[in-house]
């Protein structure tokens, strides 16, 4: 059929497309990780398993691409608006960024070879030195600019020079030398590579000033003026960008400077997938659960007390056990609001909150009573045995084998939703609750299963958490980690195929964001900021899925029946919103 | 010469949707004019125009030979253009007569104050000179949807519309507020008011209309008057094709009863009776229709049937001997029984979702569409096409979502499951609202054929014309309450049902004994 062949062959070139992006991505995160060097790639140690990893992003690009289509650029264009969004709050961040050359210690000296005439009261004299801190705000009054008096004779040659005090102060000066009468003599704002080379070590850089040989006209008292020198609109503009070039570029390419920071990406980014998978399986539902967080403390803490306490269990034993308990933890934290919800109509956002504070109190409890060594300087439990911490699979890292159970997680979770009985309950009761219930699914089992099904997998992201990066039970082993899934599952539309690339780009985002702070000292509030609009823009999106369905569902089939009458009768091919190809 | 002419309206929608494609519309000066369409024809995008809810792609209106601009709808108003909405535009908490003077009234003490003496006196007077009768002082929602109805054209006339649009207004109405309402618009006529009709029952417009003008996807086939067309002519032209509006529906003599109903009582949250000691039987090879005018527990009497509300008290409801009372929807599905729901957007279907994964919900977990608890695709796929060739369901693909569908189709794809589940009762609800005529024929004939081939069938439906062509016995329910069942035979009419419909009348029980 005509219209077979149509739809095969958009799909090859889908297909064609998205496999370029994805060698693209791959090929570029590579060779900006080993600078384009296959020789430093080759010195690098395990680097087939980052070869491995990086081959897995692709896939997770082509996943992305082929799931979601056009809404793929959609997604993109999102992150795009929100990252310009960014880029606008990180320059305001630096918009004084040129204020630096206004402030900071310098010194002023003054030197001939005349003899210093005797006048009392002078503030300097020839072969001395005065020091100051211009616009320091932590004195009471900053100081803005100095005058230094002194005496001088006729025909004395002098030479003022006014420079930063250290090498890393990067005031920028201008000195002036002013009669008796206050008229000016001799100025100078720059000085030249001849004079610094001169002068050294005084002079160090072109921004400081200086004013050389000058034979004083008579006798009498003079003064030097010494202040910062004005900041012109172009200077402040030219600033401000350069220092947010910099700080965004730490930002953008930060994640893949280098093997480790790399594996700060991958690491955050296996977590967030797994939570954000965690919360896709309730939003698909359409349970507003948010219980990941709690089912996360929880997992971690069974994880955690069963490796501490069987260390000499051998490792292929002892880390699947670990993770199954982790992943039962997980299950029956999701399982109680389930119920609550199910059978008593609990508000589940609600009970879910209330069920993430009772884990995490737990949580410290028991780490602070039971876990913590007695001599332990902060609460943390021992280091786990070796026998349970998740191999890396990078040496050098806390890129684990992690990354493999991530995999395994991913296909059963698009497995359970598109494959299963309970896959089709759980999204039946999520597209329309009503039409599940009269179709005869048992609702109530459903909404239970959903949630304890979501809890298993958020119960492994506890357990990656502790026996993968920490090694140990920290303190607020999360802060909110759960939430940044439901970025993520928001930014993947509830689809556990895409879920793998939302996660690394929303994993690179924040990773990046670690690196502007340190690199370029710009906050990391600055990705909250991103992550604010991300979340804006995508429930913007939302919003219009769900009014177009109010729509459909009030009016009827007005809208639509108007277009198959348009069309002679056939029905229109509608942009496949969410069930025909998630 | 024309007082309304609509030239050359084209309406596209921002969605690309080609709503009006070159329609004209001439309606003179005193006339019923009945506009009649399928579903989607585009009759609603035409009137909004003309009352300034759509602004026109291209395309002009004409009124008393001045083209007129109306781009919004007091525009409409100011030009005397009035309009009554299906869903009434009624402020529920106000009175009658504050509901129709809203916006113009007269107040006193320096606009301090609403003069409502003058309101109702204004009502009354209103009401009197056109022979609507409301009660001006009483709150909207304490009175009857009828009664709304003339509120809302009392309304038009108060702001002095000499065209009157009503937008299908006997939708929600019974065969006896139907008749008060025509006589009411026949009244309006006669006091020189306009009035366009908008509705896509034949009957009505062969008994009320002067002219009929006749859309078919997005363009008037034609204007016709009325005297000089017929029933089947005028459904030609709105099909498009010949329509057979007699159902083919051989005599058949009734089986065992497949369905029994005793004592079955439904009581809400709040304490009210909404379903009180229905008793009835449904046989193998009939269709018993439920007449009622809508909210009388035909839809309690539905969902306590099908599992989707629980029964209150100790009747019994058994499916060929089988209990299915106080059982979920699964456990009545196992027992054969399937059910086209009245809303069919709500229930019905998930218009998100793919029309295969629609029409699996109620086999899904059974071979072969899992095995091995894992789905099969292949199953569910050649389910679906098998089902959307054998029932006619226009769609490209199954692999669209049920929402890309017009409202025949979806109900298409509902008859198909049901009917494909090999049922032994059908509890159908409603099974043809909003759906066109070629639809609508399609659905009646099915029913008609199962129910030769044995399906035992409730029917229960709104309109009182269906019930009384389909049904071989009718029972009428007044007030949750079974008050008489008939067998359909030629000198049971719409009058005599209408009776007991209202309530006006019971059949004694030892006469409702003889047809249970």
């Amino acid at each position: 059929m005509k219209l077979n062949s149509r739809l095969l062959s958009s799909r090859i070139v889908l297909l064609i497309v998205s496999l370029a992006l994805g060698l693209v991505v791959m090929f570029a995160v590579t060779s900006r990780m080993f600078d384009g060097s296959l020789d430093t790639m080759k010195d690098t140690p395990d680097y087939t398993s980052v070869l491995l990893v990086n081959g897995l992003i692709a896939g997770s690009v082509v996943l992305f691409v082929l799931e979601l289509r056009m809404d793929a650029v959609r997604v993109v264009l999102t992150v795009i608006v929100a990252l310009l969004f960014g880029y606008l709050v990180t320059a305001i961040f630096n918009l004084d960024s040129a204020q630096r050359f206004t402030r900071g210690e310098f010194k002023v000296s003054l030197a001939s070879d005349a003899a210093v005439p005797d006048v009392e009261d002078m503030d300097i004299q020839y072969g001395r030195a005065r020091a100051g801190d211009f616009n320091n705000d932590d004195q009471p009054e900053p100081l803005e600019e100095d005058r230094y008096r002194f005496a001088g004779s006729e025909g004395d040659e002098i030479t003022i020079l006014a420079f930063a005090a250290r090498a890393n102060v990067e005031v920028d000066l201008q000195v002036a030398l002013l009669d008796a009468d206050g008229n000016e003599l001799a100025k100078s704002t720059e000085v030249t590579q001849e004079q610094i080379d001169a002068y050294k070590p005084d002079l160090k850089s072109t921004k400081d000033a200086a004013i050389t040989n000058y034979t004083l006209p008579a006798d009498g008292l003079y003064t030097i003026h010494v202040k910062p020198e004005d900041l012109s609109q172009s200077q402040i503009i030219k600033e401000m960008l350069s220092k947010t070039r910099v700080a965004y570029e730490a930002f953008l390419l930060g994640p893949v400077d280098r093997v480790l920071r790399w594996s700060f990406w991958i690491q955050d980014a296996l977590t967030l997938i797994l939570l954000g998978l965690s919360i896709a399986i309730v939003f698909r539902a359409e349970q507003f659960s948010l219980g990941a967080e709690g089912q996360l403390y929880f997992g971690a803490l069974v994880s955690g007390v069963i490796v501490l306490s069987f260390g000499d269990v051998p490792k292929t034993l002892l880390v699947p056990i670990a993770l199954l308990s982790a992943g039962t933890a997980g299950f029956l934290w999701g399982l109680l609001p389930g119920a609550l919800k199910a059978y008593l109509g609990a508000n589940e956002l609600v009970s879910t909150l209330m069920l993430n504070t009772i884990a995490t109190r737990f949580y410290e409890m028991v780490l602070t009573f039971q876990l913590q060594p007695p001599d332990a300087g902060y609460t943390a439990s021992d280091w786990f045995p070796s026998s349970g911490q998740l191999t890396p699979i990078v040496e050098g890292t806390q890129v684990t084998i992690a990354v493999y159970v991530v995999i395994a997680v991913v296909i059963l979770t698009w497995l359970l939703i598109r494959r299963t009985p309970i896959g089709y309950e759980i999204r039946m009761i999520g597209a329309n609750i009503k039409f599940a219930d009269y179709g005869g699914i048992n609702t109530k089992r459903t909404i239970m299963l959903a949630m304890a099904i979501s809890g298993i997998v958020a119960g492994l992201a506890g357990a990656h958490l502790g026996m993968g990066i920490h090694r140990k039970l920290i303190l607020n082993i999360s802060i909110g980690l759960a939430f940044e899934g439901v970025v993520v599952a928001l930014l993947a539309r509830n689809n556990p195929l895409v879920v793998p690339f939302a996660g690394l780009l929303y994993a690179y985002l924040r990773t990046g964001a670690r690196f502007m702070e340190s690199d370029a000292n710009v906050s990391f509030e600055v990705v909250r900021i991103i992550q604010s609009i991300i979340i804006l823009l995508i429930t913007a999106q939302a919003l219009v899925t769900i009014f177009r369905r109010r729509r459909i569902r009030r009016r009827g089939t007005l809208d639509l029946d108007l277009e198959a009458g348009a069309n002679g009768g056939l029905p229109p091919s509608l942009p496949a919103e969410e069930g025909a190809h998630v | 010469m024309a007082l309304v002419e609509a030239r050359d309206i084209v309406k596209i929608y921002p969605n690309g949707v080609l709503a009006n494609d070159g329609v004209n519309l001439s309606v003179e000066q005193g006339e019923i004019h009945a506009l009649v369409g399928e579903n989607g024809a585009g009759k609603s995008t035409l009137v909004k125009v003309l009352y300034g809810l759509e602004t026109p792609t291209s395309g002009t209106i004409q009124l008393r030979d001045k083209t007129v601009h109306i781009s919004n709808p007091q525009a409409a108003i100011d030009l005397g253009i009035g309009m009554v909405h299906q869903n009434f535009m009624l402020v529920d908490s106000f009175s009658i007569a504050q509901n129709i003077v809203l916006g113009q009234e007269t107040t006193t003490l320096g606009g301090l104050a609403l003069d409502r003496q003058k309101a109702i006196s204004d009502t009354e007077a209103l009401s009197e000179q056109y022979g609507l009768f409301v009660e001006p002082a009483a709150r909207v929602d304490t009175v009857p949807v009828g009664m709304r109805q003339r509120v809302e054209i009392l309304k038009a006339l108060y702001r002095g519309a000499e065209i009157l649009i009503l937008d299908e207004p006997t939708a929600v109405l019974t065969p006896r507020e139907t008749k008060d309402l025509f006589n009411a618009v026949r009244n309006l006529v006669a006091e020189g008011k306009t009035v366009i009709f908008i509705t896509h029952k034949l009957r009505e417009v062969m008994e009320i209309s002067d002219r009929v003008t006749v859309m078919r996807d997005a363009r008037n086939v034609g204007t016709v008057v009325t005297a000089e067309t017929s029933e089947a002519e005028l459904a030609r032209m709105m099909v498009g094709r010949e329509v057979f509006m007699v159902v083919d529906k051989p005599p058949v003599e009734h089986g065992q009863p497949v369905l029994e109903v005793r004592h079955v009582t439904y009581i809400n949250e709040t304490g009210r009776t909404l379903l009180h000691n229905a008793s009835f039987n449904v046989y193998e090879s009939e269709i018993l229709g439920v007449a009622g005018v809508e909210g009388n527990g035909q839809t309690e009497l539905v969902e306590v049937l099908t599992g989707l509300r629980a029964a209150t008290g100790g009747g019994i409801a058994s499916v060929d001997g089988r209990s299915v009372l106080g059982y979920g929807p699964r456990k009545v599905r196992e027992a054969h029984v399937a059910h086209i729901p009245e809303d069919r957007l709500t229930n019905g279907v998930s218009v998100m979702t793919t029309i295969n994964d629609n029409l699996i919900v109620d086999r899904y977990y059974r071979t072969p569409f899992t095995r091995l608890g894992m789905l099969d695709l292949n199953a569910i796929t050649e389910n679906g096409n098998t089902l959307v060739k054998q029932f006619d369901i226009l769609t490209p693909s199954g692999e669209l979502p049920v929402g890309s569908l017009s409202g025949g189709n979806m109900q298409k794809v509902v008859l198909a499951r049901e009917l494909s589940s090999s049922p032994r009762l059908l509890i159908a609800a409603q099974p043809t609202r909003g759906v066109d005529i070629g639809a609508i024929e399609y659905i009646h004939q099915q029913l008609v054929d199962k129910r030769t081939d044995g399906l035992a069938i409730l029917l229960i439906s709104a309109d009182l014309q269906e019930v009384m062509k389909l049904s071989d016995r009718i029972m009428v329910m007044y007030n949750g309450e079974i008050v008489g069942v008939f067998p359909n035979t030629p000198d049971l009419t719409e009058e005599k049902l209408g009776l007991y419909m209202l309530g006006a009348e019971r059949q004694p029980a030892a006469e409702m004994e003889q047809y249970l």
